[in-house]
C-alpha cells in the first residue's frame, strides 16, 4: 500500500515543481521581451543608419559624381584652343 | 416550512442553469469572435516588406540600389490640435492645408500624407512632437549613377494596387526575382503594449529579392554615354545608339541610346523615351548588312575574295529598277574585296543574285535575322523576314546592300559578332550571374545559338573588313597602329513608299583587335545634319570610342 501513495506524492511533487519552474521562466521571459524589444529597436536603428550611409557612399563613389568633381577641379578633356596675342611685344622682355 | 428547502434548491438550480447557459453562449457560440477580439488586443500582424534586389555592374557597383525613405502618416483619432497639426505639416511638407485637412476623417486610424521623405526631413518633424503623426520606414529605389544605362535598367513604378513593380529593361524583365517575397510577422504584447518574447517570432516565410550581376562595364558605359552625347551634338543628329558586345560570350559590355530618361524621376519624362531603341527600333541596316551577305556567299562556296564582278561597270537593271552605287562611281571587273572596300551596291547585287532567294533566307535566318535574339531585356521587337513567296528579284538584289529589309540594332550586333567569333552566333545577354539574398552567386552559362558560317569564312571576311577600314571611305578616321575590322552603313529612310533624299541613318559596325576581338561595337546616328554619310559621322565616332576602349583594356598598338 505504500507504493501507490509514494507515486502519487512524487507526481504531485513533479506537477508543483514544474508549475513553479514554468512561473519563474515565464516571469523571466516576460521581462526579457522588453529587453529584446529594445535590442531589436537598436538593431533597426543601426540598420537604417547603415542604409543611409550606403546611399551616401554610392552617391559619392558614382562615376557621375566623380566626373563632376574632377571637372570642377580642372580635370577636363583636352580641347583645341587658339591663343591670340593682343600685343606686339615679345613674350619675354630682355632684362 | 417544508416548501423552503425545495424552493431554495430549485432557485439555485435555475441560477446554475442560467450561469451555464451564459457560459455556453460566451465560450461556445461566441468563442471564435471573442478569440479574434482578444488576439487583436494582444497581438499584431506586421507586414514585412522584402528589400528589392540590386542591379550591379561587372565591378560590383550597384547602379540600382535601395535607399531608406519614410512615409508620414496621421492617426486622426490621436490628433489633439487639428489646426496646429495641419498648419505645421503644410509648411514643412509644402502641401496645401486643404489636402491635409480633407484626409483627417475621424473614423480613420491611418492616413498616409507624404511618402519618399528623407531622414533629415523626418527628424525635423519628429522634433516638433505632433501627437498622432508617425512615420513608416520604407525602402525606395535609388539609382546612384542617375540616368546612366537608363534604357537597360528600366525603372520601378507602382502597379494598380499601389505596390512597387519594375517596368522596362532589367527592372521589368527580372521583376519577380528582384522584388522578393512579402512576409508577415505576428507580435504579442502585454496589456501595456510591451512586447512579449513568447511566440513573437511567429513569422511566415518571406525573402528579400535577388540581385543581378551584369556584364555591363560601368567605366565603358559611362564613356560611351559621354561620347554619344558629344557625337549627337557634334553631328547635329536627332538621336543615337551605341551597343558593345563581347563576341566570344555574347556579354553586352555597354548599351546606350539617346535621348534618354532618369529612372529615379521617370514621371518627368515622356513615355516614348522608356523603350530601349536598341532592342525595339527597326531600321534598314544599309551597307552594314553587306558583310553578312558577302560572308554567306563565301561560306556557300559561290564566290571567293578574288571573284570578279561582271556587272559592276554601271548601274544594274533588275525587274524594271535601275540600281546604282551610293556615289555613282563604278568599278569594272572589281573583285569581292574591293566591293566591300568601296561599299559597292552593284557588286552586292551580283553577290545576292548569285546566292539566290532560298539560300539568302536560310543564311539570314542562321545569322538570327528575323528571329528574336533572346536577350534578357523587356520588349525586344522581332521584325520577321518576308515570306518566301513575297521575295522578288529586286528584293533579293536590294537585300544584298541592306535595303528593303528591317532589323533591330541588337539583331545586327549579334549577327555581326559571328564574324568576330569564328562563325559562332552567341546569345546576347546583359545578366551574367544571379545573387540570392544570402549572397550565393549563380553564374549563367553562355549560349551558342548556332554556327552560320565556318571559321575559315569568318577569317576571310575579317580580312576583307580590315581592308575596308584601311582603304575605304572612312580610312581618314581609322586608328593608326590597330587592325580594326569594320563597315560603314548609310541607310535611307523609307517615307510613304519612297526614300527620304535628305535624311539618313548613319552607322558603323566593327570589332577590334581584328586578330583576337575583344569587343564588337555598333554606332547608329539618327538623321545627322553635318553630313548624311556614315564615313563622316558614325565612323569617326566609332574610332574615337574604340581608341579609349583599347586603352582601357590595355591593348597596345600592334603595327
Amino acid at each position: 500500500m505504500k507504493k501507490p501513495s509514494l507515486i502519487v506524492t512524487i507526481l504531485i511533487g513533479i506537477v508543483i515543481s514544474l508549475s513553479i519552474i514554468k512561473a519563474i521562466v515565464y516571469n523571466r521571459l516576460s521581462t526579457t521581451g522588453i529587453f529584446v524589444g529594445k535590442v531589436e529597436e537598436e538593431i533597426n536603428f543601426y540598420k537604417t543608419q547603415n542604409a543611409i550611409l550606403s546611399e551616401k557612399l554610392l552617391t559619392f563613389s558614382s562615376l557621375t559624381n566623380i566626373a563632376k568633381r574632377a571637372e570642377k577641379e580642372g580635370f577636363i578633356s583636352e580641347e583645341n584652343s587658339l591663343m591670340v596675342l593682343k600685343t606686339s611685344k615679345p613674350l619675354a622682355v630682355r632684362p | 416550512m417544508k416548501w423552503r428547502y425545495p424552493f431554495v434548491f430549485i432557485t439555485l438550480v435555475i441560477f446554475f442553469i442560467l450561469v451555464m447557459a451564459r457560459l455556453f453562449y460566451w465560450q461556445i457560440v461566441k468563442a471564435e469572435e471573442l478569440s479574434l477580439i482578444a488576439q487583436s488586443q494582444y497581438s499584431g500582424v506586421i507586414k514585412v516588406h522584402p528589400k528589392r534586389g540590386e542591379i550591379k555592374t561587372s565591378d560590383g557597383f550597384p547602379i540600382a540600389a535601395n535607399k531608406v525613405s519614410y512615409l508620414l502618416y496621421i492617426n486622426p483619432t490621436e490628433v489633439k490640435d487639428k489646426a496646429k497639426t495641419i498648419n505645421t505639416l503644410s509648411a514643412l511638407l509644402n502641401l496645401s492645408t486643404a489636402s491635409i485637412s480633407s484626409q483627417l476623417v475621424p473614423d480613420r486610424l491611418w492616413v498616409p500624407i507624404k511618402s519618399g521623405m528623407i531622414a533629415s526631413q523626418k527628424e525635423e518633424i519628429e522634433k516638433i512632437k505632433l501627437p498622432g503623426v508617425g512615420f513608416e520606414e520604407r525602402f525606395s529605389r535609388f539609382y546612384p549613377e542617375a540616368s546612366i544605362a537608363a534604357h537597360l535598367v528600366g525603372f520601378v513604378g507602382k502597379n494598380e494596387s499601389g505596390e512597387d513593380k519594375g517596368y522596362f529593361g532589367l527592372e521589368g524583365f527580372y521583376d519577380r526575382l528582384l522584388k522578393g517575397k512579402e512576409g508577415y510577422r505576428i507580435e504579442l504584447h502585454d496589456a501595456l503594449g510591451r512586447p512579449i518574447l513568447i511566440k513573437r517570432n511567429n513569422n511566415t516565410k518571406g525573402s528579400d529579392g535577388g540581385s543581378l550581376l551584369l556584364s555591363i562595364d560601368r567605366s565603358i558605359q559611362f564613356l560611351v554615354e559621354q561620347k554619344l552625347i558629344d557625337g549627337i551634338e557634334k553631328y547635329g543628329a536627332l538621336g543615337g545608339m551605341v551597343g558593345i558586345m563581347a563576341p566570344n560570350t555574347g556579354d553586352i559590355i555597354a548599351m546606350s541610346s539617346m535621348p534618354s530618361f532618369a529612372p529615379g524621376k521617370y514621371w518627368e519624362f515622356d513615355e516614348s523615351l522608356y523603350k530601349n531603341p536598341f532592342i525595339t527600333n527597326t531600321y534598314e541596316p544599309g551597307s552594314t548588312l553587306k558583310p553578312i551577305v558577302m560572308a554567306s556567299s563565301l561560306d556557300a562556296g559561290l564566290i571567293t575574295p578574288q571573284t570578279k564582278c561582271p556587272i559592276c561597270g554601271g548601274p544594274v537593271a533588275v525587274s524594271d529598277y535601275n540600281l546604282h552605287t551610293w556615289n555613282d562611281k563604278y568599278y569594272k571587273d572589281t573583285n569581292m574585296v574591293e566591293i566591300i572596300q568601296h561599299s559597292d551596291n552593284t557588286g552586292m547585287v551580283y553577290v545576292a543574285l548569285k546566292l539566290g532567294v532560298d539560300r539568302m533566307i536560310s543564311y539570314l535566318t542562321k545569322f538570327g535575322i528575323g528571329e528574336s535574339t533572346d536577350i534578357d531585356l523587356q520588349g525586344e521587337t522581332v521584325p520577321s523576314l518576308k515570306q518566301r513567296r513575297a521575295w522578288y528579284d529586286v528584293d533579293l538584289a536590294t537585300t544584298g546592300f541592306g535595303q528593303g529589309i528591317s532589323v533591330t540594332p541588337i539583331e545586327l550586333l549579334a549577327a555581326f559578332s559571328t564574324l568576330a567569333n569564328g562563325g559562332k552566333l552567341m546569345q546576347p545577354r546583359v545578366v551574367s550571374a544571379f545573387e540570392n539574398a544570402n549572397g550565393e552567386v549563380l553564374k549563367i552559362p553562355t549560349k551558342v545559338k548556332g554556327t552560320p558560317i565556318s571559321e575559315k569564312t569568318a577569317k576571310v571576311m575579317t580580312e576583307m573588313l580590315v581592308n575596308a577600314v584601311e582603304k575605304g571611305e572612312a580610312q581618314w578616321a581609322r586608328l593608326k597602329g590597330y587592325r580594326i575590322a569594320g563597315k560603314t552603313g548609310t541607310a535611307s529612310i523609307p517615307v510613304k513608299g519612297h526614300y527620304d533624299p535628305n535624311n539618313t541613318i548613319t552607322s558603323f559596325i566593327g570589332f577590334a583587335p581584328a586578330e583576337k576581338p575583344k569587343f564588337v561595337m555598333l554606332i547608329i546616328l539618327d538623321r545627322p545634319t553635318s553630313s548624311i554619310y556614315a564615313a563622316e559621322t558614325a565612323a569617326p565616332m566609332f574610332f574615337d570610342i574604340a581608341k579609349d576602349i583599347l586603352t582601357y583594356y590595355g591593348i597596345p598598338p600592334g603595327e
